[in-house]
């Protein structure tokens, strides 16, 4: 079973993530038949992750009944297509602060999708969440310790040999730096904790200085 | 570590009881009287917003028929009342105007003013669109004031200490970029001091150029009445003791008379010691460069 969809149309690729809930919308995007089977268009210029799987990230980092740890849930969009990816047997642990927001994620994606588990609670306090595991830590969360904070939910959450996807906002760390000196600092952080990093993929043109860390312990 | 398995029993039954607490924080989350007040706040400064332009838009286009009387009635909100009331030139008649508290040397520029206008005709199609826009302003003119006073009594209830220190709407403000009273309790004097001039102490990082002294404070009248070279100082110490307040409104929660005390003796101080402008020194006038990039050379920070 394929989850993950590309299609190349007038020179551009185009995402198209599996429906869990074959006929549920999450934040009005489109719905396409392929085969029979119902999909729904995963846009890189509202997911960070979909910008990244558009410029290299390999598909099967997120695979069919993975367990992510989702860091910075938001609204839940790019949520509800790694719950797509992962699938019936999947699960993703959805971890959001801020309770504006957390409001539709709960809402719009934990309530209507079996394989996601909604937290309210600060990713700087991973007791507040540890129930299982996890084959991918997913971290997108604007702190200037973002990095350190992904590293701490890895030492607590990630397995030996699994993925931690980290996306790296350069303002939020630092306005003043250049944003590819803070994209190799934060890197050597990584490195420094054991993680071998596989790529660093800058988000131009999707996402204005972000980049995204795919990295294994 | 409970290893429960996608899709089982025990799953589902862990998933449904972390969704019921993740609702029970959001709903705990969306009662605190702070997140209303922050919505008060900006409901009362979007208000003035449309006020402003709906009153003026009024005026200027009642200012085709009647220019004399704009002119006259300075306040636009008092004159869209005008407007919404009387309508027409030709209405306006001496005992009315003497009933709106205008004094008899008033009433009589008005009624010359009416004979010898040099305003055109309104349809009664036009007239009837302006005082329908007067009318609003006037509704929005009570909206606003019942919106200041509930953030004022609100603010006396949430946060006392900084309603006294900064003033009602001002600490508010504070609390609304803050984004709420526990947020504003644990942000530093120096953040305070600042908030609402982000993009001058942006610009200032970045460029080398000088830092904000400022930035909502400013309207805080102990600031804005001030000569110039004491507002910095002043602005730093009334962000200190705003500090302080939401700290002890949050974590305490009672009133200390104490730092309005304190705060008062530090602003009498500084206008005591320093009642004279700064003479200038000429070395101060080549600051050192900050490092990054080159500085810029632009509006804000000639030298």
């Amino acid at each position: 079973m394929k989850n993950l969809l590309r299609e190349e149309k007038n020179g551009r690729t185009a995402l198209l993530t599996r429906n869990l809930v074959p006929g549920k919308r999450v934040y009005n995007e489109d719905l396409l038949l392929r085969d029979g089977v119902e999909y729904r268009t995963w846009d890189p210029f509202r997911s960070k992750l979909a910008a990244a799987i558009i410029k290299g990230l390999p598909e099967g980092t997120i695979g069919v009944g993975s367990r992510v740890l989702y860091l910075g849930a938001s609204t839940g969009t790019t949520a509800s297509h790694v719950s797509d990816l992962v699938g019936p047997s999947g699960m993703v642990i959805g971890v959001e602060f801020a309770p504006r927001v957390a409001r539709e994620f709960v809402e719009n994606v934990a309530r209507v999708r079996g394989n996601v588990v909604p937290f309210v609670a600060d990713a700087r306090d991973p007791s507040k969440y540890s129930v299982t595991e996890v084959d991918v830590v997913y971290c997108d969360i604007a702190q200037p310790d973002q990095t350190e904070i992904a590293i701490a939910n890895c030492r607590r959450l990630l397995k030996k040999g699994g993925t931690l996807i980290l996306v790296v906002k350069a303002r939020s760390i630092d306005v003043l730096k250049d944003p590819g000196v803070v994209f190799a600092e934060e890197r050597k952080k990584l490195e420094g904790a054991g993680f071998k990093v596989r790529s660093v993929i800058e988000l131009s043109p999707f996402e204005k200085d972000h980049a995204l860390v795919y990295s294994t312990i | 570590m409970d290893e429960s398995v996608p899709g089982s029993a025990e799953f589902e039954a862990l998933r449904q009881k972390s969704i019921e607490a993740a609702e029970a924080a959001i709903r705990e989350a969306s009662s605190r009287p702070d997140l209303h007040l922050v919505q008060a706040i900006q409901a009362l400064d979007d208000t003035d917003k449309y006020l402003n332009i709906t009153a003026t838009r009024a005026s200027e286009w009642y200012g085709l028929h009647f220019p004399e009387l704009t002119q006259m009635v300075q306040d636009n909100v008092a004159l869209c009342k005008i407007i919404s009331e009387i309508g027409s030139r030709e209405a306006f008649n001496p005992e009315d105007l003497g009933g709106r508290g205008f004094t008899d040397k008033k009433v009589e520029a008005i009624i010359t003013a009416r004979d010898r206008s040099k305003g055109g005709t309104i349809s009664d199609g036009d007239l009837g669109r302006v005082k329908s826009l007067a009318t609003l302003a006037v509704q929005l003119s009570s909206l606003r004031d019942g919106l200041n006073g509930y953030v004022e009594s609100q603010m006396k209830k949430v946060a006392p200490n900084v309603a006294e220190i900064a003033g009602a709407t001002i600490g508010a403000r504070l609390m609304a970029k803050a984004g709420g009273l526990d947020r504003l309790a644990i942000l530093p004097a120096s953040t305070i001091q600042i908030l609402g001039a982000e993009k001058a102490l942006f610009r200032s990082l970045r460029t080398g150029a000088r830092p904000p002294k400022h930035g909502i404070l400013f309207q805080h009248q102990a600031v804005h009445t001030a000569p110039k070279w004491q507002r910095g100082k002043i602005a730093r110490t009334l962000a200190n003791k705003i500090a302080i307040a939401a700290r002890v409104d949050y974590y305490r929660g009672s009133e200390d008379p104490s730092i309005k005390a304190g705060l008062d003796k530090r602003l009498e101080s500084i206008k005591e010691r320093y009642k004279e402008p700064p003479q200038r020194k000429p070395e101060q006038r080549d600051r050192p460069r900050r490092e990054g990039r080159p500085q810029r050379r632009g509006k804000f920070n000639r030298r």
